[in-house]
């Protein structure tokens, strides 16, 4: 019982008077040497129809990621063909010349997983992870559902009214409104800039406009099937070739880079009453193919993207004007976007953008000290490991590898390079990049209370 | 390596060896090592190494979750898991969040029904530094009024942005519980009223502290790539000095035994759908029927090859997706204690009506309980099962692994039933499905919710 009053002295202590102990504090352990951590090589063999396939393994749970990255997308659709990919790509799961929906969802199944399908802007991907025993057997079963697609007219109809109720729940979420205004305004007409399918446009979309878009955008050329994790690779490529040997060529991909907005525009769209903004502020920057994107990634990660980062900082630890504030460095190919994303309490707009600002300012005025500099360093270097200690983080490391054409040294010489980035380097990448007068700001709010505080922000800096 | 506490631990150091189950010594199936031991001061450890990749993750696992919050400061279990974020002894504000980032780790905190958890996944040669973090922190807390006040704006805010300020917000994650339970403990809002969460004072949190956050309160995790004996030595440095306290009885969680169908509605004015979610009570933990119930879960709930999948989405189009699950929302059906139910919801059209949804999904839970579940359907649910089991283990860098762990250790004294699972599942039979779906999948046993969408001037109540 000792020591429990003093436990609860010293708590009271430390709880109501925090000060007098400051001075005797103790410094944390040092941490050990870093063990080396090279992520896994993978081995690539192009087929003779182009389709390429990347066996890379990883630990020792005896599971295999199966995953088909096809390069099309939003930026395959017309203006009259908005979602049409993500449509496709969702009907592909619907059934196949030889299976059935339900056959497809239970044969995935019973080898101990599942196969997901699904569009973004540049890719649709299709595939899953399953016991690794059961590796050859998925491989036959993804090549039949991306091969002999069955596109009937009831499911199309199923999907598109399904499509219809997420895109109205879609379009009440504050956020999403947020996101998909801020694309609108950064690219305007070119494919990323629509999201949402007007309700009109949808009612069009019939199984012989989804067959099209696939006979259209589907092939060998633009496809790259990526292996993952415990597997008998000479089994699996003999699958592989058996399955996707006779897939055509098809078209190679569309090459078709925005011209993003890069001055000061604001809107304000209204949400009456709403307790919170939403807001996004961001720009166009370099993209991945740039010597700058790596110091670029380290500038984000100081000033917005980490935990401890300043904004979030400032406008949380210190402000309390929001929960989860967080910047990144979108990417597309040949484009880049700096965005800070964040959720403030509504008489507080303002002053988030003024703090937002003010700490971007300060980072392109003033280097960073060191000691803060090496920390955010060191976290993405660590963040590097943990990312790349999965079979889908290590194919997710190696498409955005693929996407952007930088090489696999882009993945073994990640953590050097970011090591190798100077306080001075950052204040440069800032004061290059993220310029106040060229950012673009999304706000969905209460006009009525949020109006006026963003008068100062409407024309270039105040 | 500064290795500053050099002496091995184990016996010499006066551990209690509670358990310790050596890799691959029990039945067929995928073996987690396990080292559980407690210190002198009641910590519970669990060391699981696996040395895939050089990462670690370092867990601490306080047994107080927001079912036992005080009455009159709803949320603030929540709020308190983050003022342990705010300075401690050794580390001032946003210095524990800097020390754990400037290692290469990531960290988090949260609170759930039965627990409230502190982890960092950092590459291994870093375990020492956030070991002694954890224990700075649970030596003491140093903060102030203005930290408190903060964290109270943080903390609203954080209720805002998911629950105030979204469509469908607390639907179904709060509202099913508060409407399902009857004990105060499992209905009231976890995440706290605003005026509640606004009447916390820094002497709350030094009791709330004093009562629940100490070393016999508490099960610290170690998993990933590291050097057992010395990091038996460095738990042994940093935690054995922390005091033991006289823990508080724990209240009464038990729920009684629902015999009416409970409805519960609300009108949504930020919602353009209308949504339908239904809740079931759970059978207790670790019977054969919550195994058999695990099952049940797989085959009407889980994936695109289940029933209610089938004949919901695929059938009758009456939504584009169910969602379902054991303590769905906050976690799985391995890391809560108290009483839990299966939960499942949907979105849907205006001209659809709930009780025809019903009425489907009537039809596929009476198929449970008239019919023993064929054959492949069982072995296909037992397959699903056990994948997801290895994809919980394998999540964020086997941070599920340390929460299961950890769970098992904080409930059952015995983070050995990780090594369990499979067995006990393989032993449910098909009528065993039947008996328990019979029981436990009664309309008495269930509770229906309803969001209503609507305007503004109508959301005042409950619209039937």
């Amino acid at each position: 019982m000792r020591n429990r009053s003093l436990r609860r002295l010293l708590v009271s202590a430390l709880l109501l008077a925090a000060l007098p102990l400051a001075a005797q504090k103790e410094s944390p352990p040092p941490a050990g040497t870093p063990k080396d951590f090279r992520v896994p090589p993978r081995k690539t063999i192009t087929l003779p129809n182009g389709m390429r396939v990347s066996f890379v393994r990883y630990g020792t749970v005896p599971k295999v990621a199966v995953s088909l990255d096809l390069a099309t997308g939003g930026i395959d659709e017309a203006a009259t063909e908005v979602q049409l990919a993500g449509l496709t790509a969702q009907m592909l799961l619907e059934g196949t010349t030889t299976r059935t929906a339900s056959q497809i969802s239970r044969q995935a199944a019973e080898m101990g997983g599942s196969l997901q399908a699904g569009a973004g802007d540049d890719d649709v991907t299709v595939g899953g992870e399953v016991l690794s025993e059961y590796g050859e057997a998925f491989v036959a079963l993804l090549a039949d559902v991306v091969l002999r697609p069955r596109f009937a007219e009831t499911d199309v109809a199923r999907l598109r009214t399904n499509m219809l109720r997420d895109n109205s729940i879609a379009q009440s979420q504050p956020g999403q409104i947020t996101r998909v205004k801020f694309r609108q305004m950064l690219f305007g007409d070119h494919p990323y800039g629509r999201v949402w399918a007007p309700e009109s446009l949808l009612a069009g979309y019939s199984a012989e406009r989804v067959a099209a878009f696939w006979a259209r955008n589907a092939g060998a050329r633009r496809a790259h099937l990526y292996i993952s994790g415990v597997f008998d690779e000479a089994r699996l490529e003999r699958a592989v070739r058996a399955a996707f040997n006779g897939w055509k060529p098809g078209a190679a991909p569309t090459v078709k880079p925005p011209a993003p907005v890069a001055h000061r525009q604001l809107e304000l769209v209204d949400r009456p009453d709403a307790v919170q903004s939403s807001l996004r502020v961001g720009l166009p920057v370099a993209d991945p193919t740039s010597p700058d994107w790596i110091r670029l990634t380290v500038t984000d990660a100081l000033v917005g993207g980490s935990f401890g980062s300043r904004i979030t900082s400032n406008i949380r630890e210190d402000k309390g004007y929001t929960y989860s504030p967080f910047s990144f460095v979108g990417n597309w190919p040949r484009t880049g976007l700096w965005v800070q994303v964040a959720d403030v309490t509504t008489n507080v707009t303002g002053a988030s953008l003024k703090e937002i600002f003010y700490e971007v300012d300060r980072l392109r005025k003033e280097a960073p000290p060191a000691a803060e500099l090496t920390g955010i360093k060191n976290n993405l270097a660590g963040v590097f490991t943990l990312q790349n200690s999965s079979r889908y983080g290590l194919i997710g490391q190696l498409q955005f590898v693929d996407q952007h054409g930088l090489g696999d040294a882009y993945v073994s010489s990640y953590v050097k390079n970011v090591l190798a980035v100077t306080p001075e380097e950052v204040r440069r990448t800032a004061e290059r990049y993220l310029d106040p007068a060229r950012m673009t700001i999304t706000v969905v709010g209460d006009k009525k209370t949020v109006e006026p505080q963003l008068e100062p922000y409407r024309a270039g800096v105040p | 390596m500064a290795l500053r506490f050099g002496r091995l631990a184990g016996a010499a150091l006066g551990l209690l060896a509670l358990a310790a189950v050596p890799a691959a010594a029990q039945q067929a199936g995928r073996q987690v090592p396990i080292e559980y031991y407690r210190l002198p001061n009641g910590l519970r450890v669990v060391l699981s190494r696996d040395t895939t990749a050089p990462t670690a993750g370092v867990g601490v696992y306080y047994h107080i979750g927001f079912r036992n919050e005080p009455r009159d400061r709803t949320g603030f279990a929540h709020l308190f898991e983050h003022l342990m974020f705010q300075g401690s002894g050794n580390l001032g504000k946003l210095e524990f969040i800097k020390l754990v980032e400037s290692n290469g780790g990531l960290l988090n905190g949260s609170t759930r029904f039965d627990f409230t958890n502190y982890f960092e996944m950092v590459p291994s040669h870093t375990i020492e530094t956030m070991l002694w973090a954890e224990a700075d922190r649970m030596k003491g807390l140093a903060i102030d009024s203005a930290n408190l006040r903060n964290q109270q704006d943080v903390v609203k805010n954080e209720v805002r942005v998911n629950v105030l300020n979204q469509p469908y917000g607390s639907f179904p994650w709060i509202d099913l519980p508060m409407a399902a339970n009857e004990n105060w403990f499992n209905a009231h809002n976890f995440y706290g009223d605003l005026a509640d969460l606004d009447a916390a004072t820094l002497d709350d949190a030094a009791a709330f502290f004093q009562k629940y956050y100490a070393p016999n309160n508490a099960v610290l995790v170690v998993v990933g790539d590291f050097e057992p004996a010395r990091t038996r030595g460095w738990i042994l440095k940093y935690f054995g000095g922390i005091p033991r306290v006289e823990l508080p009885p724990r209240p009464d969680l038990t729920e009684p035994r629902q015999t009416a169908e409970k409805r519960a509605s609300r009108v949504d004015s930020l919602a353009t759908r209308p949504a339908l979610g239904v809740a079931y009570h759970l059978p207790p933990r670790w019977t054969p029927e919550w195994f058999a119930f695990g099952l049940i879960d797989q085959i009407l709930g889980q994936g695109r090859d289940s029933r209610l999948f089938e004949a919901l989405v695929q059938e009758k189009g009456m939504t584009g997706d169910v969602s379902a699950g054991i303590n769905w929302g906050l976690g799985h059906q391995f890391n809560y204690e108290g009483p839990m139910l299966w939960m499942l919801s949907l979105y849907h059209d205006n001209g659809v009506a709930p009780d025809s949804i019903l009425a489907v999904i009537d039809r596929e839970v009476e198929g449970l309980i008239t019919r023993p579940v064929d054959a492949a359907t069982l072995a296909r649910a037992r397959t699903k099962l056990r994948a997801s089991l290895y994809s919980i283990m394998e999540s964020f860098s086997g941070f599920g692994t340390l929460d299961l762990l950890a769970s098992f250790a904080l409930f059952d004294n015995d983070p050995s039933r990780i090594n369990r699972l499979e067995a006990e599942f393989a032993k449910v039979t098909p009528s065993l499905i039947q008996r328990t779906a019979t029981e436990y999948l009664r309309r008495t046993n269930r509770t229906v919710y309803t969001i209503v969408p609507g305007a503004r001037d109508q959301a005042t109540g409950g619209a039937q």
